[in-house]
């Protein structure tokens, strides 16, 4: 390896930071002038990438930035992107922390919900972008025994995702869709739903106590027996059976794996 | 999830004109099959399983594809993102474009990805690193690479190569082709006062695999132009795009939108003036 390239990788890294806002007098000397101050060159660069992270996480998170308003929304994401700038090459996937970052972040403290209304936007986004694929049939469940079901493992569309919070985020969103923010009781309870790509568009929906839990259980992984326990524990009048049919009624399963027997289905 | 084989991509005789395929566009496109040479989309914002991917394997049945790489960071200091790089071969794998380009610039650093087309100094250390990486790059993807000239703002005082000559000895060092973006070389022009036509003198009409065209602005409190493809190609642009077809003669070449997405009909219309040139250039040659 070329002995100079410690001073690219040098250099490279002053790019970085002064981009990120931070100290460029070092850079600033290795700048040709070229008519203008080297400090203004630089400022277009670090205008660039200011602008366009911001864009992309405005454009994916729009109900946070009206609810804090255009000004604080530009700082809390100059904020954020100092602290965690994007580590992936495909820039649609930047922002998966932010909620986390506006938790932390003390001039956000008055809006408790507001982490929360940022992971709703990222699941609702997440979801859009995702193709749904050939949802399973009920019928390819007819070979396995009742001794065995409770150990099946559902596989559901991969645009689908479980969102719950104390808050009344469904409200909260729906509430910032129109023109004049009609008011919206933050006592009026929490929030659970279920996000799919449905068609061209992206739909979410309320889901009842059992139906969550059951439908959460196995997007996360679990046996049918321990999704249906979830959801008794919620609900104990909880139709499994009934449950299990309308997930597959409405296209949600993809595949499923048999317990220690592996994948099974298309 | 369908493990059936796309099929081929259309072959065309392909020196026509195509234009850059956005999400807002896709379902007129679609609708409407406009004629244009070939569609060119950012690698990067197909590397998942998207609505956006879906219909790009759907339009790549009627149209050839260019696949343009944005953020392999190639004149980046330290080793290639060899995840980003199986992505992104995963995706030439699925797609079988017809030419797949990256740049002259680095965009990562420190494991932060910094969503721009970052200049380099010209030196030899980072000729020899450049070079290395388009063929670490090119070894990987499995395909020859295009590389594009950027557009800068800036230029660092220890450079000693001409960014002409700079491009033109990656070619010789790497076999890669040169995407020459005619837009680019008019606003480094502008930016740093040098002669755009000695610039595209410099570079080796053989390895010229593609063009770029594109709009720019002026920055609001100096007289930089700024390249932001967000507006109609500007005037003196045309006048260097025609002085490089006859250097060059005929290649693919592309009508980039990115930002400020106008209505279809615009790009068609900018893409009909480039095939007019092109025609007008092929017709000068027969007589």
């Amino acid at each position: 390896m070329s002995t100079n390239v410690p001073a690219l990788l040098e250099l490279q890294l002053q790019l970085r930071q002064a981009l990120l806002g931070g100290n460029a007098s070092e850079l600033v000397a290795a700048i040709r002038g070229d008519g203008l101050a080297p400090s203004a060159r630089l400022a277009i660069y670090r205008h660039h990438a200011v602008a366009t992270l911001s864009a992309v996480l405005k454009g994916t998170f729009p109900v946070v930035c009206r609810l804090v308003d255009e000004r604080f929304f530009a700082y809390a994401a100059h904020e954020y992107l100092r602290e965690h700038p994007p580590h992936s090459r495909c820039i649609v996937e930047y922002g998966a922390d932010f909620a986390d970052f506006l938790a932390g972040f003390e001039p956000c403290k008055g809006l408790p919900y507001l982490p929360d209304v940022a992971r709703f936007e990222w699941a609702l986004n997440a979801s859009a972008t995702v193709r749904e694929v050939v949802p399973l049939p009920i019928s390819a469940l007819e070979a396995i025994t009742s001794e065995k079901a409770g150990h099946l493992k559902l596989r559901l569309q991969p645009s689908v995702s479980y969102f719950a919070s104390y808050w009344p985020i469904g409200a909260i969103w729906q509430a910032n869709q129109e023109n004049e923010v009609p008011k919206v009781d933050l006592a009026s309870g929490g929030t659970r739903v279920e996000f799919r790509r449905a068609g061209d568009a992206v739909a979410w929906r309320g889901l009842d106590p059992g139906t969550f839990a059951f439908r959460a259980a196995l997007a996360d992984g679990l046996v049918l027996s321990v999704a249906a326990a979830a959801a008794t524990e919620k609900d104990p009048a909880f139709d499994i059976a009934a449950a299990l049919e309308r997930v597959f009624a409405v296209g949600l399963a993809v595949a499923f794996t048999e317990s220690r027997t592996g994948t099974v289905g298309p | 999830m369908s493990t059936q084989r796309n099929p081929p991509p259309p072959t065309l005789p392909n020196c026509g004109t195509g234009i850059g395929l956005r999400l807002p566009h896709a379902a007129e496109i679609a609708a409407v099959r406009p004629r244009l040479a070939f569609l060119e989309v950012h690698a990067e914002n197909y590397m998942a399983e998207t609505v956006a991917l879906e219909w790009l394997l759907e339009l790549r049945r009627d149209y050839p594809v260019s696949i343009h790489g944005v953020a392999s960071s190639l004149g980046g200091a330290e080793e290639l993102d060899r995840i980003h790089l199986g992505r992104f071969k995963a995706l030439i794998e699925q797609v079988e474009p017809m030419l797949v380009s990256e740049h002259l610039a680095w965009s990562a650093v420190g494991g932060a990805y910094l969503n721009d087309l970052l200049p380099l100094p010209y030196t030899e250390e980072s000729l020899d690193l450049f070079s290395r990486h388009v063929t670490e790059a090119q070894e990987a993807l499995g395909r020859p690479l295009l590389i594009e000239n950027p557009s800068s703002y800036l230029r660092f005082r220890h450079s000693t190569i001409p960014e002409d000559e700079f491009l033109a000895e990656t070619a010789r060092r790497t076999s890669c082709g040169i995407l020459c973006d005619i837009n680019n070389i008019y606003v480094s022009a502008r930016n740093f006062a040098f002669d755009p036509i000695a610039y595209l003198d410099a570079l080796p009409a053989e390895a010229i695999g593609e063009i770029h065209l594109a709009g720019h602005h002026v920055a609001d409190d100096t007289d930089i132009l700024i390249d932001d493809h967000g507006s109609r190609i500007a005037q003196p642009v045309w006048e260097l795009h025609a002085a490089a077809l006859r250097r060059f003669g005929l290649v693919p070449t592309l009508i980039e939108w990115d930002t400020n997405l106008p209505p279809l009909n615009v790009l068609l219309g900018e893409a009909r003036h480039a095939q007019e040139l092109a025609d007008v250039h092929q017709c000068a040659g027969a007589a």
